[in-house]
């Protein structure tokens, strides 16, 4: 990455940094529900522990992770996604800096690597807290192993970071970010899980996002590996690449041909 | 040279080339000609107005010589380089204001030119607190910009053109918002942009008297279309019309002695005397007095009538208005000396 480059990816973590009301709710939608979960399974263990098994260990593990990477983490990476990709068009700023002369897709580019390191900022903030409540609560359980732990955490950062580059390609695209949000959370949250499970679609089912990025969880999450599509690895990891690489390239392509 | 306090790149800019040069500028939206064969030329060191009504293809011009949109037809060279082709390297020495200044208000003021400043390049950073002291903002500069008023933000938005330490500024409708004082603040500022340190100022304006007051040279544009363009002191004089009032004791005597020359093309009673159009250059107002004197009329006044560009600019735009005269479709297109 050229001087230049880090010196618009730093400017647009500014602009990212700074937007307080995105961020509070990023930070709410990641870590919240990492909080109450071990919060509840803490009260309901203590309450009648025959019953409740502690809230750590690899159970809990689990369970957070779920909640973390395939559930508020993809939400709280499609917010900042949205805000890295529609920031300056809806500020009126684009034109600002498409005036100084810099490559457009220049400007495009700064915002990916921008919005990953406030995604991943919060995640691994996440990831640690489902750590703590992991080992904190375990009790008497078993806890992760140093492997579980890693491939959680490369799986939070592969979990929220493709949502978070294809949320950016998409509100680059769209350039309004009340649309691209609820474009983007209404498939994440209604269609993703909906075609999924329509079974007459086959192999079809493969090109959903969230369906690829589940199978490389290193937890259990559902039925079977943890998807509720079954596909060769090979396939998963083609279907994120390709998400990737239609999204960049059709976010990019907007910035570059836009009036600005 | 003024502009020695400019870090010029000889390589990037070449000195003879004009700030602005177009050729057959055409924006089309469908069917509607936004902008029509425009032919602009902009000389270096110079405040240049672009004066046009509302509506009359100003800043679709501008956006087309900043690479902000298309154009449909035509040549455009920004600081002697082509655009869209050298867009990149053109605008590198260019500041622009375009329509209202826009900033991300929950930012404060350096911070928004921070960000400009890194897409700018490293030399930028270093003209941050320059270019806020430059605009008067220096103790406002951690306020977020939601809290400045318009006329700070048009100040901002110069502030952000500074970063460039630009050859060329493009402002449009830069005193939108400014009280009274800011206006003459911004008039001084921009003069000392351009005769102290040597910048071109190109200023779009439906504001006569703010082009007139500001700048050297000026176009008036009309329905996309240059109707002229000059210094503002031609212009105004309207290229080839001389006016005399002359104020004498007889002043029918005086008619037909004017009646009867060759230098005047019309003379007629008006409240201030006798208002003579020449048909040739100033030159002729020395020996209209002579004849008159020879005549033995008393000439106790004869004074040239000093043309505004408003009134000028009223001339066109009645002109414009009126029913077509059987003419070829193309508009009277003036080209006066630049």
């Amino acid at each position: 990455m050229t001087a230049i480059a880090l010196r618009m990816t730093g400017a647009d973590l500014l602009k990212l940094r700074k937007k307080r009301g995105t961020l509070i709710w990023v930070l709410v939608l990641a870590l919240l529900p990492v909080v109450v979960l071990f919060a509840v399974k803490a009260i309901q263990h203590s309450s009648n522990p025959v019953k409740y098994e502690a809230a750590g260990g690899t159970g809990g593990f689990t369970d957070g992770l779920r909640l973390l990477c395939l559930f508020f983490g993809p939400l709280a990476a499609i917010l900042v996604g949205v805000e890295a990709g529609t920031g300056d068009a809806s500020a009126g700023v684009f034109r600002d800096l498409v005036v100084t002369g810099r490559s457009r897709l220049a400007l495009f580019a700064s915002r990916v690597p921008a919005a990953l390191g406030v995604c991943w900022a919060v995640m691994i903030s996440g990831y640690v807290l489902v750590l703590l409540g992991t080992f904190a609560f375990a009790s008497n359980l078993p806890t992760p192993d140093t492997a579980l732990v890693l491939n959680g955490f490369a799986f939070t950062l592969l979990s929220t970071g493709v949502v978070c580059v294809v949320a950016v390609g998409f509100a680059s695209l769209t350039t309004s970010k009340p649309a691209a949000i609820t474009a983007l959370i209404g498939w994440q949250l209604v269609a993703s899980p909906l075609i999924a499970n329509i079974s007459s679609l086959g192999s079809g089912r493969d090109a959903v996002l969230s369906q690829a990025i589940a199978h490389f969880s290193p937890v259990h999450v559902g039925g079977g590996r943890g998807e509720t599509v079954i596909m060769a690895q090979g396939t998963g990891l083609l279907v994120i690449v390709a998400w990737l690489a239609v999204f960049l390239a059709l976010g990019a392509w907007r910035t570059r041909t836009m009036d600005a | 040279m003024p502009a020695e306090a400019l870090h010029t790149s000889a390589a990037d800019v070449p000195d003879d080339a004009p700030a602005i040069e177009t050729t057959g500028l055409t924006k089309r939206f469908g069917e509607r000609t936004a902008v029509q064969g425009v032919d602009l030329l902009v000389p270096r060191g110079s405040a240049f107005g672009f004066l046009g009504p509302n509506g009359a293809g100003k800043t679709t011009t501008i956006r087309m010589l900043l690479g902000l949109t298309g154009a449909s037809a035509g040549e455009m060279r920004v600081l002697g380089h082509p655009v869209p082709a050298e867009r990149g390297i053109a605008l590198e020495r260019v500041g622009a204001v375009v329509e209202n200044p826009n900033f991300h208000p929950y930012l404060s003021g350096v911070e928004n030119l921070r960000i400009v400043a890194a897409v700018r390049g490293p030399e930028a950073a270093g003209r941050i607190a320059s270019a806020l002291a430059r605009v008067g903002l220096s103790e406002r500069a951690d306020d977020k910009v939601k809290n400045y008023s318009q006329g700070m933000r048009q100040r901002l938005g110069v502030a952000r053109c500074l970063l460039a330490d630009p050859l060329l500024l493009i402002l449009d409708e830069p005193t939108n918002g400014l009280d009274p004082g800011g206006i003459q603040e911004f008039r001084e500022m921009i003069r000392a942009m351009v005769e102290q340190e040597g910048r071109t100022v190109f200023l779009s304006s439906h504001l006569l008297d703010e082009v007139e007051k500001i700048c050297d040279v000026a176009a008036i544009v009309d329905r996309g279309r240059i109707i002229t363009q000059g210094p503002i002191a031609e212009l105004a004089e309207g290229g080839a019309r001389h006016e005399l009032i002359v104020g004498v004791d007889d002043a029918e005597q005086a008619l037909s002695v004017l009646h009867a020359s060759q230098l005047v093309r019309e003379a007629s009673r008006s409240d201030e005397g006798i208002r003579v159009i020449l048909s040739g250059d100033a030159s002729g107002a020395a020996e209209i007095n002579a004849a008159l004197v020879r005549a033995g009329v008393g000439v106790a006044r004869l004074e040239p009538v000093r043309h505004s560009l408003e009134q000028r600019f009223l001339e066109i735009t009645s002109r414009l208005d009126a029913p077509p005269p059987d003419a070829p479709a193309s508009e009277p297109h003036e080209q006066v000396r630049t």
